[in-house]
């Protein structure tokens, strides 16, 4: 066994390097900041949209990486366990956030759509929605998509866009959301609608039935 | 008997309830609105669902009223398309956004950290 080099004996200490390689990384601040800070930093920036606040939220992320670092356990990758923590942050935030405003967008929400639906409520026959290809898994790979996605999401007021993502990309539940903002829950299930609806509008136009961007 | 009909299935849809309808099939898609809710209803009702579990019988009213609606069918089919595409958002944008975190605020950072 132990004459062939790329046997068990091998892939182990590549292991055990590749672990000593990451503790090192681990214990150096500054290499995190040049390796994950730009992308913790879009993250952020496609979240509150502030420059401004999305360095304070890295900030904050890298501070409490470096205090909790003994808690990294190293069942993740650095990065995911640098974004949970970004999540944290970001849900902190947004409990401020809540406090200070009022979190309702009335003029957004009052938009009825009313040239999508016949008086009688049903679909109007050409606008109703149209097929969807190609399969999600397919479009992931398309870098295309995730920016019409990333500019859609900018397009939905700030606040519907945050409890759609606080939603739909951290999975919390309905019930915290409403907690952290403060909000009723008839409130969050209008804005998570409106979202919903806009959001699937933009992409509906801007990619699934955009003949420029498919091919 | 007036012009116009609901919903019609989409010319691509062969199920029964479809574009050019006969009497029979007209009464049952009349029937089917007077029972179910309208489609404004049904995709304000697909949102809850997305966040909490409906009561069996408005997901068998939802299920007859796709019948006659491939309209609102597949706008359920998107917002499970949306869900699935969303979970993916926060890493995807790391890739494909080109925003940068100012050089001065990672010295800044680094600073801070080094504290």
């Amino acid at each position: 066994m132990s004459l062939r080099p790329g046997g068990i004996d091998g892939g182990m200490t590549k292991e055990i390097v590749e672990r000593a390689a990451s503790a090192v990384a681990g214990n150096d601040p500054a290499a995190w900041v040049d390796e994950h800070g730009d992308v913790l930093y879009r993250y952020a920036l496609a979240r509150v949209r502030k420059p401004d606040v999305a360095q304070d939220l890295v900030q904050e992320t890298f501070l409490a990486a470096i205090r909790g670092h003994e808690k990294f356990a190293g069942q993740s990758s650095i990065r995911s366990w640098l974004c949970g923590i970004l999540k944290h942050k970001l849900c902190d935030y947004y409990r401020k956030l809540g406090r200070e405003t009022s979190f309702t967008d009335l003029e957004f929400l009052d938009d009825e759509c009313a040239e999508k639906f016949v008086p009688e409520g049903y679909w109007v026959h050409m606008n109703g929605p149209k097929e969807w290809k190609p399969e999600a898994d397919e479009v992931m790979h398309r870098d295309e998509f995730w920016q019409v996605m990333r500019d859609c999401l900018g397009k939905l007021p700030e606040r519907i866009a945050t409890v759609f993502m606080m939603r739909e990309m951290d999975e919390i539940e309905s019930k915290e959301i409403c907690a952290t903002l403060s909000i009723s829950d008839s409130n969050l299930w209008v804005m998570l609608h409106r979202a919903r609806m806009a959001l699937r509008e933009c992409l509906a136009t801007n990619w699934f039935e955009n003949p420029e961007v498919q091919h | 008997m007036s012009e116009w009909t609901p919903n019609p299935r989409p010319p691509d849809d062969t199920s029964v309830v479809q574009e050019h309808r006969n009497w029979f099939q007209l009464q049952i898609v009349l029937l089917i609105c007077r029972f179910t809710p309208t489609c404004p209803e049904v995709i304000g009702i697909l949102s809850l669902g997305m966040d909490k579990p409906l009561p069996l019988t408005t997901r068998v009213k939802l299920r007859i009223h796709y019948l006659m609606c491939s309209f609102c069918e597949r706008y359920a089919k998107q917002l499970k398309y949306m869900r699935e595409v969303a979970r993916e958002f926060p890493e995807k944008i790391g890739e494909i956004s080109d925003a940068k975190l100012p050089t001065e605020a990672k010295e800044r950072l680094k600073e801070a950290l080094r504290q």
